[in-house]
């Protein structure tokens, strides 16, 4: 009889962890250290680039990150940058749906999800001076600044100087100290 | 050199700490700022969570060989990356920061930890933790001490030689010079001179002047030893001189002495020679003039008088060189006592109350103090006397004389003040001169002797008082002089201290008191004057009065005048005999009339007839004062000068005495221890035993102890001698005046008070 318990015991308890497993799946974080760390990378970008001078003070006084496409972040970027200000400016997050509607951006994430379309974005944020990061594979190589890049577990990011200076943008070798890749493309960009 | 070592020393260890501290203030700053270079180089590994980064920038600190262990620590003070110099081990857990700062450092096991929060943007992103070594310090401080002491060496050295160098050039030279000096005032040799030392420095120039000044004292040293010299040279010649003047000062002292030393003697000696046959003169033509040797007729009795009067000036003319000599050789003895001017002046107005008399002047006599005079009483008694008789002599006939006795300060005034001729201005001024006289005139004859008033004067002065005069021609004079007074509390103890006088009064309570009836004053007087001053006088002018004073003071004896106003004799004799107090009283009737069977009848104890004779006066009152007297009492009398003997058994006499003389010492004492005698008169300058060694060997003897001994002399007497005389016998005498009278008076009472005792069972 004892065998028998034993058997229920166990399926009973591989139960409760599947289900528990799944309801943690539930709660909606796909992978949430990953993106919360992304999301203070975004913040952080903030404070290691220099604007042009007259894109900052057309861009009036917050300091403005943009989300193209899918939101991966979720609450998690507005947690992240509740309370935060960067050069004096408050930092706000903004969901926008076409390339056309981040000229108020500092920076721009694109979502995975715009593989697709990167090439006609690029061409439309060319004119602008925005900070463009995502973590659609070979971004920094076709044209975008911050590649974000899973090292081990670790999140890495690359940067195209080339992009960035062709934006006007000054990058602090303090973030380029902890770039993993830097990239200087003299022929231009893609 | 220790002085500059210790200077250097102090020096450099100040420099050292100073140093030392700056030092390690630098290292905290260094580290500080390696600190915060490494902070911000790290931000980006902090913030992007890079430890690759952080520890890249950490390796550069291999270039900073004293940072043994550098470290980045998150903001949760999780370390980050981190540094080890020598090897490598864990990260060290975080120091915390104190509150309040982003910065601190700690000392300690020979390192420094310093941690340092890393602030980007304003927002604490980390920690840096740096720890170093002190080795850099602990190399310089090693190398700072090195440098120090080199430093210092090498400076003591150089000091050392420049020292050396200066000794010789300076403390030398100094040095010596100093030595020089102390040899110089030690033996007080000016010759010697310091050695030049041949530079032409400062030093040198101050041997030259020490020298020069050396030369000066050589030469004011030996000046001075001549001065020295020359004075002591000078100071002996003086010395000598002063030596010799000297032995002749104390030559002539004694000549001076020796000359006082014979002008005493010959006062001495003069005064005795002088005086006993001047004595002889007087007394004799004294007796002679009372008539107890016999009447005199007319021309006889004016002979005689003209003898007294010439021997009586001669007497005082005698004295009063003599006094004057005495003064003038500072000899003049005072026997100062305090007494009541009342009580000397009796005597000198019944010796004057005669005088004036005979002139009818009037004497008045006013005190008005009751203080004692300070004095010779009988120094006072011939300064008033003197002046009195001036008085007198100089105012005319029914004038008057007065006496004032005031006080006056710390002095006694006495005034006389007469109505006579008055003195002239010019003579004023000279009449206290010696030898000098007023002019007289045709009813002033000039008498005196001239030297009254000097002597007086002087006698005044020598008593610490003053003299002087007042007067108006042709109205009168006043002579007023003073004498130191005493207070009143010395009074009481005055009569217990006083030297007894030369001439001892008789007491007073001792006297018998007469009391004298009589309406004509000059009866009285004369009567007074006959009794004074062997009685005390009492004066009534009537019957009536006589009765009222009788009963009232009891008198001894009463002489009574028979005619008389307002009760007559005889009625005023009964009244007396009647009244029980007066009744025993023997009254003595005196008339010019012989109605002595009535006078008798009625109860007189005896009757006189005026003009009456003053033996015959004293023998009657005698008889009935002292009916006790002792016809057997014999007096022994001696003398060597026979003149003095017959006079002295003359007075005796005829006051009822009888008498043995003897003219020696020797003999007095046989006489003595053979008979008994009830006094002795002793003359004292006899040849032989003289009149101090019978009084011994009389006082030697118990049973003559108590015998009555009355010395006679013309000696001036010592002081000591004096003395003697006044505790060895009961009277002295002094044969300048009338003394006779005094010596009567003075036996009377003698026996007066032997008879009282020998009744009163004490012998």
């Amino acid at each position: 009889m004892w065998r028998g318990h034993c058997a229920l015991l166990q399926l009973t308890i591989v139960g409760v962890s599947w289900l528990l497993f799944g309801w943690s799946s539930m709660l909606g974080q796909q992978k949430p250290n990953e993106y919360q760390v992304e999301a203070a990378y975004l913040f952080n970008f903030g404070r290691f680039v220099e604007w042009p001078a007259k894109v900052a003070t057309a861009q009036g006084n917050s300091f403005t990150i943009c989300i193209l496409g899918e939101d991966p972040f979720g609450s998690t970027l507005d947690a992240t940058l509740a309370g935060e200000a960067i050069g004096g400016k408050n930092v706000v997050a903004k969901r926008i749906s076409i390339p056309q509607e981040s000229v108020d951006c500092q920076i721009l994430f694109l979502s995975a999800k715009e593989a697709g379309r990167l090439n006609k974005i690029m061409e439309v944020l060319d004119k602008g001076a925005v900070l463009t990061v995502s973590d659609i594979p070979h971004f920094s190589q076709r044209g975008g600044m911050i590649q974000f890049v899973l090292e081990g577990n670790r999140i890495r990011f690359e940067v195209n100087l080339t992009a960035t200076q062709r934006a006007g943008l000054t990058l602090s070798s303090e973030l380029l100290k902890v770039a993993t890749v830097v990239r200087r493309n003299p022929a231009g960009g893609d | 050199m220790l002085v500059s070592g210790a200077a250097l020393l102090l020096a450099c260890a100040a420099f050292f700490a100073y140093d030392l501290y700056t030092f390690r203030v630098g290292i905290v700053h260094n580290l500080s700022t390696e600190a915060k270079i490494i902070g911000s180089n790290t931000v980006s590994a902090l913030v992007f969570n890079d430890p690759h980064a952080a520890e890249n920038t950490l390796s550069a600190l291999k270039a900073s060989p004293h940072i043994v262990y550098a470290a980045i620590y998150t903001s949760d003070r999780q370390p980050l990356a981190g540094y080890w110099h020598e090897v490598n081990g864990n990260p060290l857990p975080l120091p915390p920061i104190p509150a309040g700062q982003t910065q601190a450092h700690w000392f300690n096991g020979g390192q420094i930890a310093l941690v340092d929060s890393i602030v980007f943007q304003g927002k604490p992103t980390g920690f840096v933790y740096i720890r170093s070594d002190l080795q850099e310090i602990n190399d310089r401080l090693r190398s700072y001490a090195f440098i120090t002491a080199a430093v210092l060496l090498i400076s003591l050295v150089v000091a050392l030689l420049i020292s050396r160098t200066s000794q010789r050039v300076i403390s030398e030279p100094v040095v010596q010079l100093a030595q020089t000096v102390r040899i110089v005032s030690r033996d007080k040799n000016y010759a010697i001179r310091a050695a030049a030392t041949g530079n032409h420095d400062e030093v040198s120039t101050l041997i030259e002047s020490f020298n020069e000044m050396l030369g000066q004292l050589q030469q004011r040293d030996t000046a001075l030893h001549q001065a020295h010299d020359e004075l002591e040279h000078r100071v002996l010649e003086r010395t000598t001189q002063l030596a010799v003047a000297n032995k002749q000062l104390d030559l002539r002292n004694r000549e001076v002495e020796r000359a006082t030393k014979l002008k005493s003697k010959f006062l001495a000696s003069m005064s005795h020679e002088l005086r006993t046959p001047l004595n002889a003169i007087v007394g004799f033509s004294d007796l002679l003039a009372e008539q107890t040797a016999g009447e005199l007729n007319d021309k006889q009795q004016r002979f005689v008088g003209h003898i007294k009067q010439g021997s009586a000036h001669l007497l005082q003319l005698i004295n009063d060189i003599l006094d004057l000599s005495k003064i003038e050789a500072g000899q003049l003895e005072l026997r100062r006592e305090n007494f009541q001017v009342s009580s000397a002046l009796p005597e000198v107005l019944s010796t004057i109350r005669p005088l004036a008399m005979a002139k009818n002047i009037q004497v008045e006599f006013t005190l008005k103090t009751e203080r004692s005079v300070y004095a010779d009483r009988v120094r006072f008694k011939q300064i008033l006397y003197n002046l009195l008789s001036n008085a007198v002599k100089f105012t005319p006939k029914g004038g008057s004389i007065s006496i004032d006795c005031f006080e006056k300060e710390n002095f006694i005034g006495i005034a006389v003040t007469d109505t006579g001729i008055g003195i002239r201005a010019e003579d004023q001024k000279v009449v206290f001169e010696e030898f000098r006289q007023v002019e007289g005139s045709a009813d002033a004859p000039v008498e005196g002797t001239g030297l009254g008033l000097a002597i007086t004067k002087r006698l005044v002065e020598q008593q610490g008082g003053r003299i002087s005069l007042e007067s108006v021609v042709g109205q009168g004079s006043r002579f007023t002089f003073t004498l130191p007074s005493v207070s009143q509390a010395s009074n009481a103890a005055q009569t217990g201290a006083s030297v007894p006088a030369a001439i001892p009064l008789s007491g007073g309570r001792e006297k018998p008191l007469v009391l004298i009836a009589d309406d004509e004053a000059s009866a009285r007087e004369l009567l007074a004057s006959y009794l004074e001053p062997q009685y005390r006088t009492v004066m009534v002018e009537s019957g009536s009065e006589a009765v009222r004073k009788a009963q009232q003071l009891l008198p001894d004896a009463i002489t009574l005048d028979v005619l008389m106003p307002g009760g007559s004799g005889f009625e005023t004799l009964v009244a007396l005999r009647r009244t029980p107090e007066t009744a025993n009283i023997p009254i003595i009737l005196v008339s010019i009339s012989d109605q002595k069977r009535v006078g008798f009848a009625l109860g007189a104890a005896d009757y006189l007839i005026k003009p009456i004779r003053k033996p015959v006066l004293l023998e009657t009152i005698r008889k009935h004062v002292l009916p006790y007297t002792d016809d057997d009492a014999t007096i022994l009398l001696v003398d060597d000068d026979p003149s003095t003997l017959e006079l002295l058994e003359e007075t005796l006499r005829s006051a009822g005495y009888e008498t043995q003389s003897v003219r020696s010492g020797a003999r007095a004492l046989e006489v003595l221890s053979s008979k008994v005698v009830s006094a002795v008169l002793l003359d004292l300058l006899m040849p032989g035993m003289d009149g101090f060694e019978v009084l011994r060997h009389i006082r030697q003897e118990a049973t003559l102890k108590e015998l009555p001994i009355f010395v006679i002399t013309g000696k001036s007497l010592t002081k000591e001698e004096l003395a003697l005389l006044n505790a060895e016998t009961q009277a002295l005498f002094q044969k300048t005046g009338s003394w006779h009278q005094q010596l009567i008076a003075e036996l009377e009472r003698v026996f007066h008070e032997g008879k009282l005792a020998k009744s009163a069972g004490i012998y």
